[in-house]
């Protein structure tokens, strides 16, 4: 049970039992004065109903049968003797363990208390207590009792003191209840008659009314509240929500994304739990005791203040301070970060890479003239010297559950405009790429994203009607592979029509009518320039410009994307991107004298020179290895190498692979892995085709770094332009 | 005079023959007053109660209190349908304990 | 018995309007143009509940309600001020002469009736 609901319960039931006490002790002299017989009655009345209010189940099983005796003690069917009354006592003092056991934060009431409380039933009604059949009738009206109670504990339950000029000011509490029936069923309803002031003092225009309603609806808090807004002045309210609803502002401060720190009432009020009056009410309290007395006084917390008005229950409380100091670390977090040039950050990892390669240097060196005792310590700090460069690299790692958030507001935005219904679901936020990659994955993932939403999902009717929940889910995945990260947009929407696409692109002239294409090569399509299904062009993902620019932007990162699609059923991107664009994870090769890197996450085999297994078809530009077919480059050819000691007769392949395309590079050796720094080339060769970037090796040579995508269009085109000459 | 004297088949009771509301609470308290100092035993007809308000309802919940303490034996009667609404919608039947007849007439039709 | 209610304002067209609702609901209802003419038509009558606008000529709403406050058969009536979204600032005037009810104009009918289901019993 919740501790305000319980406070409130606990003090209020004390008192009534002092009052029912008193009343008992006086009726052993006056046995049947009727004052007293009637304050036992209203107090057990009184607790009885208020346990029930509140939800206290096995209290009202006890106190009812002995306000049953007392009404008989009342009506004159029962007799008034020294037996009764001392029965009656040990009722009270039993009522009062009940009570005492709610207050030690008991959810259940001990076996032992149980029993001791039939016992006492059994005196009090000795004649049922024969029967067995009666022992079971009364357990039953028990049960019946504590059914209907148990259904009340979904209850709201609300406290309304009116302060004494209420009547005077024109409000009259009685309306007000009256109106409340209209926002629900008032399940129980208490009005506090044992403080009521003595007759002679009683000020017939003043107001003494108290009450305890326990209310079944579906009304929202603020909305209870607004039962009584003419009385905001005239009464102390208090509305504790049942526990369903406590559930909901659990649930709801789980699920809030702060992004900024929200004050603690904003929090509260955000979920519903708190209304605006509420929180003005506690901050005058707060603000309040500051003036009072400023210098010794510690400002008290608005949570603890909210607690003790009974507005909003301990454990939404914490839940909201828990929830506020997360996102507050969260941001401590973030003011923890120094933000550096990327430039300078760019200097400082192309220092590192230099010192890599020098460190190279001196190990050749070592090795070369044999030095072992000087080999240790390059060892060691070559082991430094990786350690710098991978937290160089980690400097410029950012989760990309950033960048994915924002997305949320892209989704709820573009498919409210088009009226449907799509979910998003973001999964592996947590991995951690390049910042420069991250960048630049912005802009394609906000077409793909578009493009979804505009092509992909279908309106809320359409899904219905094929069977498909209503709401679409669009998701985004990441996830680390092998050095890369992969980046997955996924809706469960119409699919891309293979039959569409086919059209256009025939329309295009980017293939053949009759053309002999596989559905994965049909999707493919999509990334031609120019090609887009939609028949009309929307402002959301545009007209035509699109996936060849999104493939364009990815290539440029050293990334590839596919498509994945079936009719009816959705689409799935897929962007396999790397790490970082700093570094590089290479397979060397060589032409000659010249050093060529190729990167490792694209390399699919090499070949041994001088095995059966491939063949050069040099007319037709295809390499055939063991039976597939590719179209191949040569890089002594491609880069015009001369070969100073002549033509050397043993060749190798590397075959490569981006997506789905593959390409074989024919080579003069294999050197095998390395881990390199990508430097830039300057920009008179940024042109060049072919080739990506620059690295310095170990020795002082520089490596061209390949740029595999670049290589396998021109093997490609290659061929093709052969094959088309052929089929002339 | 809002409390009337009546008398049925021979037998005495008052009749509250006025609103019960704020309008008529201090009036109320003090006629009642005077009527509980002078009897023992009385019983109040709410037949004619004309209109009731929570000013009213803490009227008899007071009264019925010091008539308990003065050891006088108080009985409301003839609650008309308004004070029987009140009485239910505050849930204050059980605590004035008198028994509530309906009125024949409106009986047959519930 | 049917409750009454006291409607003052100059605008005939919201009278008429507010009128036509609670009659519909139920309740008695006596129409004024202004806080002078409202004195004069309650003359002792009992008024359950009286509805009255701010800004009107001759008496305007806030002296009308100080008047009722200081009257010994109405001084407990309940009063629902009308007031717009503008004339805020005569609230805090309305609340120190006893105002504890307002409804802000424009409203719809329904909202009138919640507001006066608050305050008096039907």
């Amino acid at each position: 049970m919740l501790d305000d609901t319980k406070k409130i319960f606990i003090q209020e039931s004390e008192e009534l039992l002092e009052q029912m006490e008193n009343a008992l002790l006086e009726m052993e002299q006056v046995p049947d004065d009727a004052e007293h017989l009637n304050s036992v009655f209203r107090a057990i009345h009184t607790i009885k109903g208020a346990a029930g209010i509140f939800g206290f189940d096995a209290i009202v099983a006890f106190t009812h049968p002995v306000e049953s005796v007392m009404d008989n003690v009342r009506n004159g069917i029962r007799l008034v003797d020294p037996d009764l009354v001392a029965l009656l006592l040990k009722c009270k003092d039993h009522t009062a363990n009940l009570v005492e056991s709610i207050s030690d934060g008991q959810e259940d009431i001990s076996e032992a208390l149980l029993e001791a409380g039939q016992t006492l039933l059994d005196e009090l009604n000795p004649e049922q207590k024969s029967g067995a059949l009666d022992v079971v009738k009364n357990k039953r009206e028990n049960i019946e009792v504590s059914d209907r109670k148990n259904a009340s504990d979904d209850n709201w339950v609300i406290s309304l003191d009116f302060k004494s000029d209420a009547l005077r000011n024109g409000l009259d509490p009685l309306s007000f209840i009256n109106y409340l029936k209209r926002m629900g069923e008032i399940v129980e309803i208490i009005t506090f008659t044992h403080d009521f002031p003595c007759w002679e003092d009683m000020e017939p225009e003043s107001c003494y009314l108290s009450f305890r309603i326990a209310l079944l609806s579906s009304a929202s808090k603020e909305e209870i509240k607004s039962v009584f807004e003419f009385a905001m002045d005239d009464c102390e309210l208090r509305i504790i929500p049942p526990r369903s609803e406590l559930e909901k502002y659990l649930a709801l401060l789980e699920e809030l994304t702060g992004e900024e720190l929200n004050k603690l009432g904003e929090l509260l009020i955000q979920v519903g739990a708190l209304t605006e009056q509420e929180l003005s009410n506690a901050l005058q309290v707060q603000s309040s005791v500051l003036s009072d007395d400023a210098a010794t006084q510690e400002v008290k917390p608005l949570g603890e203040i909210l607690v003790e008005q009974h507005v909003v229950s301990k454990g939404v409380v914490d839940k909201a301070v828990e929830k506020q100091e997360s996102i507050r670390e969260k941001i401590a977090q973030e003011t923890q970060y120094i933000r550096v040039d990327a430039d300078r950050l760019g200097q400082l990892i192309n220092l590192v890479g230099e010192l890599v390669i020098s460190n190279a240097a001196v190990k050749l060196l070592v090795e070369k003239h044999d030095l072992a005792d000087v080999q240790e310590v390059v060892n060691g700090v070559e082991g430094l010297v990786e350690n710098i460069r991978d937290h160089a690299l980690q400097l410029r790692m950012v989760q990309i559950g950033d960048t994915f958030s924002r997305f949320r507001r892209v989704v709820r935005d573009v498919s409210k405009d088009l009226n449907k219904d799509v979910e998003l679901v973001i999964t592996g936020g947590e991995a951690e790429l390049d910042k420069t990659v991250v960048e630049k994955i912005n802009d394609p993932l906000t077409h793909l994203v578009r493009n979804s939403l505009d092509h992909g999902f279908e309106t809320p009717e359409e899904r219905v009607a094929q069977g498909k929940p209503k709401k679409g889910v669009l998701r985004l995945n990441a996830l680390h592979d092998s050095g890369h990260i992969v980046i997955q947009i996924a809706d469960d929407g119409a699919g891309l029509d293979t039959k569409k696409i086919r059209k256009k692109a025939e329309e295009k002239g980017l293939i053949y009518a009759g053309q002999e294409l596989s559905h994965r090569e049909i999707l493919r399509l999509i990334f031609e320039p120019g090609l887009t299904t939609k028949d009309t062009a929307s402002n959301i993902s545009g007209r035509g410009v699109g996936m060849d620019v999104v493939k364009r932007n990815i290539d440029a990162l050293r990334g590839s994307i596919e498509v994945d699609s079936e009719r009816g059923k959705g689409t799935l991107v897929t962007i396999h991107l790397p790490l970082t664009l700093a570094i590089i994870e290479g397979f060397m090769v060589g032409v000659e004298k010249e050093r060529f890197v190729i990167p490792l996450s694209m390399v699919e085999e090499c070949v041994e020179m001088d095995t059966n297994e491939w063949h050069l078809d040099k007319n037709s530009h295809y390499v055939n290895l063991r039976g597939q077919v590719m179209p191949y480059i040569k890089l002594s050819e491609f880069f015009g190498v001369n070969y100073q000691h002549g033509r050397r007769g043993r060749e190798s392949l590397v075959v490569v692979r981006v997506g789905r395309a593959k390409a074989g590079i024919v080579v003069d050796r294999l050197f095998g892995e390395l881990q390199t720094v990508i430097k830039p080339l300057g920009k008179v060769f940024q042109g060049l085709k072919g080739v990506s970037g620059a690295t310095v090796l170990g020795s002082g040579d520089i490596a061209l770094i390949l740029d595999v995508q670049g290589l396998i269009g021109l093997a490609s085109a290659k061929a093709s332009d052969v094959k088309t000459l052929e089929s002339v | 005079m809002s409390i009337v004297t009546r008398e049925l088949n021979g037998v005495h009771f008052f009749e509250i023959n006025d609103e019960l509301t704020i309008y008529t609470a201090a009036m109320m308290k003090q006629e009642l007053q005077d009527l509980l100092s002078k009897q023992d035993e009385l019983e109040i007809s709410l037949e004619k109660v004309s209109d009731i308000d929570s000013a009213g309802v803490q009227i008899l919940i007071l009264l019925h209190q010091q008539a308990e303490k003065k050891g006088k034996a108080l009985r409301f009667i003839k609650h008309n349908r308004q004070v029987i609404d009140v009485l239910e919608t505050l849930n204050l039947e059980a605590f004035f304990g008198d028994p509530i007849v309906l009125p024949a007439k409106e009986f047959e039709y519930a | 018995m049917a409750k009454t209610i006291l409607v003052v304002d100059d605008s005939a067209s919201i009278r008429q309007v507010v009128g036509i609702a609670l009659k519909g609901a139920g309740y008695d209802v006596i129409q004024a143009c202004d806080g002078k003419d409202a004195l004069g038509k309650m003359s002792g009558q009992k008024i359950n509940l009286i509805i009255s606008d701010v800004n009107m000529p001759n008496m305007d709403g806030i002296s009308f309600l100080k008047e009722v406050k200081q009257h010994p058969k109405y001084k407990f009536t309940p009063v629902i001020m009308l007031t717009t979204e503008a004339g805020q600032g005569k609230m805090a005037e309305g609340r120190a002469a006893g105002a504890k009810a307002w409804v802000v104009k424009p409203f719809q009918p329904p909202q009138m009736l919640d507001a006066v289901a608050k305050l008096v019993l039907p």
